[in-house]
């Protein structure tokens, strides 16, 4: 690396979108952060203490995680497949798929959370069809379940998953599975040591996108499983709306910044890194 | 060397693309050990037969032997037909060391047999120091040498080459083409090279396979397409030539003569009287002077210095082309000048022509 980095011209492109964003974004950002370390006027690390010394916190912070992870990990194994069926295919079926995708995404979440709220109670499409095919021996009902809420909060986010690995896979020259298969290498051999590598980049961006959404999720959990369970967001939240307690709302919003901050980032160089061997 | 003795059989390879049809009945059989080119113009069909031979395409029609075994309907991991790529198509994700490396993991290689064996193709193609790069630090020549050692390292029963050459400036190509032919006489591989290059060609074959719309016009050695070439389109695209469409007006004893815009000209042939007919002669039998039997007079257009020879070009009559290769410029020849050429009968090659419309 070069030891003189000099300001680009070009830099100065970004200054609206710079100056956008620390109006709109950093500056309530850090009277955030200010209010969470702030006790009466004084610095103090005070509400982190206490927040991190209640146990219903790590619970919170337990949900959160769980969720995010489960929801990126269904993400990522129904968009793989279907960012590589997209990267495969050419023209009119491309096109479908590609719709198909990005079309729900001009629906609302809280519509589509309305109708996973309809899909998934217990006389619900869902219910029905397992008791029907005889998987379930009575209706059940997956409203208000951990499981309801990983399933619905995935059918939003999945295309931020398909469309980063998409845009990878579409840029892996074809004739390196071509070259693979001369040399003796199994279709399933080609996937592991060719194609899945070579797309880490995207699978990275993708976990990122989808686990900080999911992280930060408000409008899904409270449709799908409600108050009774908390996540960090649900929390920020309800101290804010319904508890009035603006101390703790900031505490936990700056717990849920800096661990989706930390995916990101942790996401973003390993991203870089493996873009760097590729 | 050119005796095809059946190791790769072509049989009747078909292949359409909607109502273009790209490889029509093309038949091909090679011996072990050979090195056989597969030269034409873009669009020949070079490359869709070579991907047929890999297994990256499917003909529509025909068959492919391998070593006595049926492979057309073989997948590409099951042939041992490596190819190297226009674009070497080298992983990116992975070493020097670890591309040449690729083939014997993927075949499920002993452990102990792989690094010897990288080492020894690394060597081969001169490229040991840089075992442990990425190949994105690698110059073009030395991806091509990467891709040809990876290739190389499973050894392979066929090693088919598409255009490796084509990215590299002049010089580099002319080293890696000696080199490649040392390599492959070394390993005794079996080798078919696509090339757009008659040079290239020439230089490398043992056997040529002239192609053009879909078929194999002409399958010889260079010298034998070089000095017969069997059809007009081989004598246009390998080598220069003189031409001259004509009429046959006598034929008796395997002779022709032939009535032709620049004279009349005799040749060794059997063609009806009347027939039309192409003559083609190559540049360097033709000499200035009337001292052969076949002779015309044209007048200078150009003379283009080469070093060891000079390339004459002349003015001549529509449809025909006027060329001569001789060590020297006569001093008084200029644009213009009109020269007295000359050659032997022998030397005179003969097409039929398509029949002119009424």
């Amino acid at each position: 690396m070069s030891a003189a980095r000099r300001l680009d011209p070009v830099l100065l492109l970004a200054l609206p979108a710079v100056l956008y964003i620390a109006v709109i974004y950093g500056v309530p950002l850090l009277v955030l952060l200010g209010r969470s370390l702030l006790v009466g006027g004084v610095p103090s690390l005070a509400p982190f203490i206490s927040f991190f010394s209640d146990g219903f916190s790590w619970i919170v912070i337990g949900n959160t995680v769980r969720i995010s992870v489960l929801v990126t990990l269904l993400c990522l194994v129904i968009g793989y497949p279907t960012a590589l069926a997209l990267a495969r295919t050419r023209g009119a079926m491309q096109a479908l798929i590609l719709v198909a995708i990005i079309l729900p995404l001009s629906v609302g979440v809280v519509v589509k959370a309305f109708a996973w709220q309809i899909v998934l109670r217990r006389d619900g499409i869902v219910s029905q069809f397992m008791t029907g095919i005889g998987l379930w021996d009575e209706p059940q009902r997956l409203l208000f379940t951990e499981a309801g809420l990983v399933i619905g909060a995935a059918n939003v986010f999945v295309p931020f998953m398909i469309l980063p690995i998409y845009s990878v896979l579409k840029l892996i020259d074809p004739r390196l599975g071509e070259a693979a298969a001369t040399l003796g290498a199994s279709p399933f051999y080609r996937f592991f040591k060719v194609a899945l590598p070579l797309s880490l980049p995207g699978i990275v961006t993708g976990i990122a996108f989808v686990f900080s959404m999911a992280a930060s999720m408000y409008v899904i959990p409270s449709l799908l499983i409600g108050d009774r369970f908390q996540t960090l967001a649900t929390l920020t939240g309800r101290s804010f709306l319904f508890m009035r307690n603006e101390q703790l709302g900031s505490t936990t919003a700056v717990v849920l910044l800096v661990l989706t901050v930390a995916v990101v980032v942790a996401s973003a160089s390993l991203s870089k890194r493996l873009g760097g061997a590729s | 060397m050119s005796g095809g003795s059946g190791f790769l059989s072509v049989a009747g390879a078909a292949k359409t693309f909607g109502a273009a049809t790209v490889l029509d009945g093309v038949d091909l059989s090679m011996g072990r050990g050979e090195f056989i080119s597969l030269l034409g113009p873009s669009g020949c069909g070079k490359t869709t037969l070579l991907r047929i031979v890999a297994g990256l395409m499917a003909p529509d029609q025909g068959k492919v032997a391998l070593d006595g075994q049926d492979i057309t309907r073989r997948p590409p991991h099951k042939r041992d037909v490596s190819v190297v790529f226009q674009n070497y198509a080298l992983f990116p994700h992975l070493s020097v060391a670890e591309n040449v490396a690729f083939g014997l993991k993927a075949r499920g290689a002993p452990r102990d047999e792989i690094a010897p064996t990288v080492a020894k193709y690394l060597g081969l193609v001169q490229m040991s120091a840089f075992a442990g790069r990425s190949i994105k630090a690698l110059s073009g020549g030395q991806q091509q040498r990467v891709a040809v050692a990876r290739a190389l390292a499973v050894g392979p029963k066929l090693l088919l080459l598409d255009e490796p050459f084509s990215a590299l400036d002049r010089k580099l190509r002319e080293a890696m083409q000696i080199d490649l032919k040392r390599i492959l006489r070394d390993v005794g591989t079996t080798a078919i090279f696509v090339t757009h290059d008659q040079d290239e060609a020439l230089t490398m074959s043992d056997r040529i396979a002239v192609m053009y719309a879909g078929r194999i016009e002409q399958l010889g050695t260079p010298a034998e397409i070089y000095h017969q070439p069997a059809t007009p389109f081989a004598l246009g695209f390998v080598g220069l030539s003189t031409r001259l469409p004509g009429k046959v007006t006598e034929a008796a004893d395997g002779m022709v003569t032939v009535e032709t815009a620049a004279g009349s000209l005799r040749a060794r042939a059997n063609f009806l009287p009347g027939s039309p007919v192409l003559l083609g002669i190559r540049p360097e039998r033709m000499v200035i002077g009337h001292d052969k039997a076949n002779r015309i007079e044209a007048p200078l257009a150009d003379a283009a210095f080469q070093g060891a020879r000079v390339q004459l070009h002349f003015h001549a009559p529509e449809d025909s082309q006027i060329l001569v290769e001789t060590p020297v410029l006569p001093a008084d020849a200029g644009p213009g000048t009109k020269l007295k050429l000359s050659w032997d009968v022998e030397d005179t090659l003969v097409y039929p022509a398509a029949v002119a419309s009424p």
